[in-house]
């Protein structure tokens, strides 16, 4: 009896489960499934559930359109993304390493004052913000989208508290060989961390890319388009193609997507051993 | 290392300890006070520039702003004092905001936290194809708040007969909704959770893993021992206790994040002539005073300071509910 | 020129150094005139928004390319328009010269736009005197304008036809008629996704026979009259006539092409395409009269042209202005009716144009210039805002129209007397 329950429960999980995952993948079913139908077929009374002939001619349309600079605005979030990520992450780490390791009278003011910018969403300040900017005559530039946002305090924090919890033993052996700090942190502590660089880069770089309101305010010029800007911009276009839309926001996903496919046993470790849950 | 780090509250006993071991280590020859700050200053210094430049510096401009006339400029002349603060707090349109982010928040968290807890217990218990599942429900992470906004808007919820979610009411009778139009009753908020609660359950999922990863399974077996019996009696005495760090972690990002309500909203419901009165947070309504055709910088600037003031009011407030910075026992 | 030329070359050099303090930074912005137009000499900078038809890209930089005193680049801008130029007039990347659905008031309170009354004095008769109204304060003119838009309300006579209806002359008439169009898979009409509060705004009140602002200054629809009268649109929403939710909004005809509504409420620039698909099957109307002092209404307005106060060749960008909206008379022609259908602002012009003086087209052009109005200079921002969400309440909600009215002309009048002082 009490194992015949375990079963039915068990199997019920797994229904729930399995249900659940359908629900979550609807979105993606609608997205590849409007992007390679005819407008026809989307707007048919009766649902299609999957076109009946693929129309892969709508990816190059996509990109030949000229209201919908698509391969330019990917490159702009492409490098947007990664310059972010890597100055986000170089920052805050060793500012991180600074706050948790380097004995300073000031640290704890200097932490609070850090930790305090996290109770002000970035996007209050963001009136003054685009006035800075603009008055830097950053508007519509690379360094305009990605200078601003290089100070995250969110991931100073997480750096922070991994480091002090950072075997200490490892330090001493360095200061032992006679390195400084310097050294010893890009000689020892890196290497040695990597699945928090590993967490925090992932974190900041999905961030980067699918942010938008900063790119919205800042990336004017239609050549300073991120992906999510240029999207958005389609949707309220004053002739809407449905198609052409969904497939453009399928490949506005897809590097992600894939490289999530990809890494995504190393993004979880990462994520899991950053210590970001604590 | 989580461990040690909750244990080392912010403040103090880390710092100091690091200090004391420093005198005894035998790099310190090398590095007195006045060499240390130096290095404290390389290591902090161009993140704590940047951070003040960046967000300190647009703060202080914001309030000095908000004390001005300032339509269609940012060097204003015209001092109005708290004029600006009064007609923002008499304004009908900016308090209903406040209420929209209350309500929007009150909604969300529980359910955020809610569904990725049970994603993670149910995934965590799976004997097979774990990773599969974890792949679905992680995946969403990687699409933005417009492309799922637009996929929400144009294709799930849209209005029409040919909106999935209508469709599929169809099948049984039903009249097509317009999700987003209608008010009574509001059905937006249906598309507006269900979008972040889509985006995010599946990286809060991750946390509740890894959370769930660290508890011992002696816990499990000494409970089984004592007759508590598996399914609701353990999860409510031994796994939910035990991720209490977890749990603090989770609600603290998610309301962080719920602050930040934007994208969704703004992609959504926005159109070439506006935003609707309804589903109007403070940031979007902000934006249009502002930065909008309207360009009342003085006003919106007043509008940012105290929604500010009541983000830092209530998160200190839930950092002291949550006992945050307590020890662990 | 803002997409090559900005942040390369002085503005490097303010990069690095970021630390400065707020008022070096100001100073430096005031000193940074440092727009390149690809460094190709004195070159001007001209915005335009995205038009949906095709070929007026094309059109534009022909004309810009044509201008020989100055070398013209043009800026196409998809995307949210207005606050684009709002924005980038704060700064120095700006336009030297732009279209404009304005100027706004406070644009030109706050010392944004120059005055162009001396370019357009000669022949200001000659404009559309509706759509120039609005582009003059305290007796100076700060934009041309360029070409009149307007809306109209499109049905499919086959639709009405069926339901033995007659096209509705009358509020109430389009009530029952939108009412008895709707079936299980067609609503009887489309006023937007929001019911018709963006779209329609002072539209209903002209039809009662109000204003948006009194002559004398005042709220113009302090009147039971405007509250019986959006009272009707209430009845729309509530009868569940109205399409809500379509993909695409009122702007685009497609919603009514796709069959989702039989009467569509939108711009005279769909035509050609509702022409092209339904052929001689649909007719236009004006929004109907409402109420014993009522008259048909179609809202009128036009995008001005104006030249930026930022501009560091305001001389240059006056000329440039001048030449193509004042003396080109062929370009402003081929501008307006080669693409797509707009009236040319220019009355002359007007009467001249062929493709507006049959069918459905010669309606529309009778409507605007016997129905017309055009929203006032003194309607804000902040007014049209308070109006709109009070139109939301009441179409969506069933705010009571009285209260919400009475709202709304407080902040009406606030705004008005905000306007007047200084």
């Amino acid at each position: 009896m009490h194992h015949a329950w375990i079963r039915v429960g068990r199997a019920l999980r797994a229904a729930l489960l399995c249900a659940l995952a359908l629900l979550f993948l609807v979105p993606f079913y609608l997205l590849v499934r409007n992007g390679l139908a005819t407008e026809a077929e989307i707007t048919a009374p009766n649902w299609t559930f999957f076109p009946r002939r693929l129309q892969w001619s709508h990816l190059t349309e996509v990109f030949a359109d000229p209201n919908l600079p698509l391969g330019r605005a990917l490159l702009n979030s492409t490098l947007i993304a990664v310059s972010t990520t890597l100055g986000t992450v170089l920052l805050a780490s060793l500012a991180g390493y600074g706050l948790a390791r380097i004995p300073y009278r000031g640290a704890n003011a200097v932490f609070y004052a850090i930790l305090g910018t996290l109770m002000v969403p970035a996007a209050v300040t963001f009136v003054p913000s685009f006035v800075l900017v603009s008055s830097l005559g950053w508007i519509s530039t690379l360094r305009g989208l990605v200078i601003p946002t290089l100070f995250s305090a969110f991931a100073c924090f997480i750096f922070r508290q991994y480091f002090l919890g950072f075997p200490r033993e490892l330090e001493d052996a360095a200061r032992v060989d006679g390195l400084g700090y310097w050294r010893t942190y890009w000689r020892i502590v890196v290497p040695n961390s990597r699945p928090v660089f590993a967490a925090v880069a992932t974190i900041v770089f999905i961030g980067a890319w699918n942010a938008f309101l900063w790119p919205l305010v800042i990336g004017q010029d239609q050549e300073a388009w991120t992906v999510q800007v240029a999207l958005s911009t389609f949707t309220t276009a004053q002739n809407l193609n449905l198609h052409e839309l969904f497939v453009a926001a399928a490949v506005s996903i897809a590097p992600l997507v894939v490289v999530f496919l990809l890494l995504q046993r190393y993004i979880v470790a990462g994520v899991e051993r950053s210590g970001i849950d604590d | 290392m989580t461990a040690q780090a909750a244990e080392a509250p912010p403040d103090g006993p880390g710092a100091r300890g690091a200090a004391e071991r420093e005198r005894r280590t035998p790099g310190t020859r090398f590095l007195g006070p006045q060499r240390r700050s130096l290095w404290f200053w390389i290591f902090v210094g161009p993140f704590a520039l940047g951070l003040a430049l960046f967000t300190y510096v647009p703060l202080a401009w914001s309030v000095y702003l908000s004390f001005f006339d300032a339509h269609n400029t940012v060097t204003p002349t015209d001092f109005v004092g708290l004029g600006n603060y009064t007609s923002m707090l008499t304004d009908g349109a900016f308090l209903s905001s406040l209420g929209t982010f209350a309500l929007f928040t009150l909604f969300i968290v529980p359910a955020t936290y809610a569904l990725s807890l049970a994603l993670a217990v149910m995934v965590n218990r799976l004997r097979f194809a774990q990773a599969f599942f974890r792949s679905v429900f992680f995946l969403p992470t990687a699409c933005s708040y417009v492309v799922a906004a637009l996929i929400w808007k144009l294709s799930l919820f849209n209005g029409v007969r040919f909106g999935l979610a209508n469709t599929v009411l169809g099948w049984f009778g039903a009249d097509q909704t317009a999700w987003l139009s209608t008010t009574d009753p509001p059905w937006y908020w249906l598309v507006i959770v269900t979008v972040r609660l889509w985006l995010q359950a599946g990286f809060y999922m991750i946390l509740f893993l890894a959370g769930l990863q660290r508890i011992s399974p002696q816990l499990y077996e000494a409970a089984a021992v004592d007759g508590a019996r598996p399914g609701w009696q353990t999860f409510r005495h031994i796994t939910f206790p035990q991720l209490r760090a977890t749990s603090v972690a989770v609600v603290l990002l998610l309301v962080i994040n719920a602050f930040q309500a934007f994208d969704e909203f703004y992609n959504l419901l926005s159109d070439a002539r506006g935003y609707p009165p309804y589903a109007r947070p403070p940031l979007v309504y902000l934006y249009y005073t502002a930065l909008g055709r309207e360009q009342n910088l003085g006003l919106g600037s007043a509008g940012a300071v105290i929604l500010a003031l009541i983000i830092a009011v209530a998160t200190v407030a839930q950092a002291r509910w949550l006992g945050l910075g307590r020890k662990e026992d | 020129m803002t997409g090559t030329g900005t942040g390369i070359g002085r503005r490097g050099l303010l990069a690095a150094t970021g630390g400065l303090a707020l008022t070096g930074l100001l100073a430096a912005c005031g000193s940074n005139t440092g727009r390149g137009g690809g460094g190709s000499g004195p070159g001007i900078s001209q915005w335009y928004h995205q038009y949906g038809e095709p070929g007026v890209e094309r059109a534009v930089r022909r004309y810009a390319d044509s201008y020989k005193k100055a070398q013209v680049t043009v800026q196409w801008r998809p995307g949210d328009y207005d606050r684009q130029t709002a924005a980038a007039l704060l700064t120095d990347s700006g336009p030297d010269v732009f279209e404009v659905n304005g100027p706004t008031l406070d644009q030109i309170r706050g010392g944004q736009i120059v005055d162009l009354t001396a370019e357009v004095e000669p022949v200001k008769d000659d404009f559309n005197q509706a759509v120039l109204a609005p582009k003059i304060w305290q007796d100076r003119i700060w934009g041309i304008p360029q070409t009149i838009d307007t809306q109209l309300l499109y049905y499919r006579k086959s639709l009405l036809k069926d339901a033995g209806l007659e096209p509705p002359r009358t509020l109430d008439a389009l009530v029952d008629a939108a009412r008895k169009l709707t079936t299980k898979k067609t609503k009887g009409l489309f006023l937007g996704n929001d019911g018709g509060a963006g779209v329609l705004g002072g539209t209903p009140l002209f039809a009662a026979g109000l204003s948006l602002v009194t002559e004398d200054g005042k709220a113009g629809f302090d009147d039971p009259a405007a509250a019986r009268t959006l009272g009707k649109i209430r009845r729309l929403y509530a009868d569940k006539s109205l399409l809500l939710g379509a993909p695409t909004d009122w702007s685009d005809p497609a919603a009514f092409l796709q069959e989702l509504t039989a009467m569509q409420w939108s711009g005279l620039w769909a035509l050609p395409q509702i022409q092209q698909t339904f052929g001689d099957d649909f007719g236009v109307l004006p929004f109907p009269a409402d109420g014993p002092h009522g008259a048909p209404a179609v809202p009128v307005g036009a995008y001005a042209s104006a030249v930026s106060a930022r501009s560091a060749r305001k001389a240059e960008a006056k000329a440039f202005a001048s030449w193509l909206w004042m003396e080109r008379t062929d370009l402003q022609q081929d501008f307006a009716l080669s693409y797509g259908f707009h009236i040319p602002a220019r009355t002359s012009l007007a009467k001249k144009a062929a493709r507006l003086r049959t069918g459905a087209a010669a309606d529309a052009v009778r409507y605007a210039t016997d129905h017309g109005h055009a929203e006032p200079l003194r309607w804000t921002t902040a007014s049209r805002t308070a109006y709109q969400d009070a139109l939301s309440h009441i179409i969506k909600d069933g705010a009571s129209p009285e209260s919400e009215l009475r709202t709304v002309v407080r902040k009406v009048d606030a705004e008005l007397a905000r306007v007047r002082k200084r």
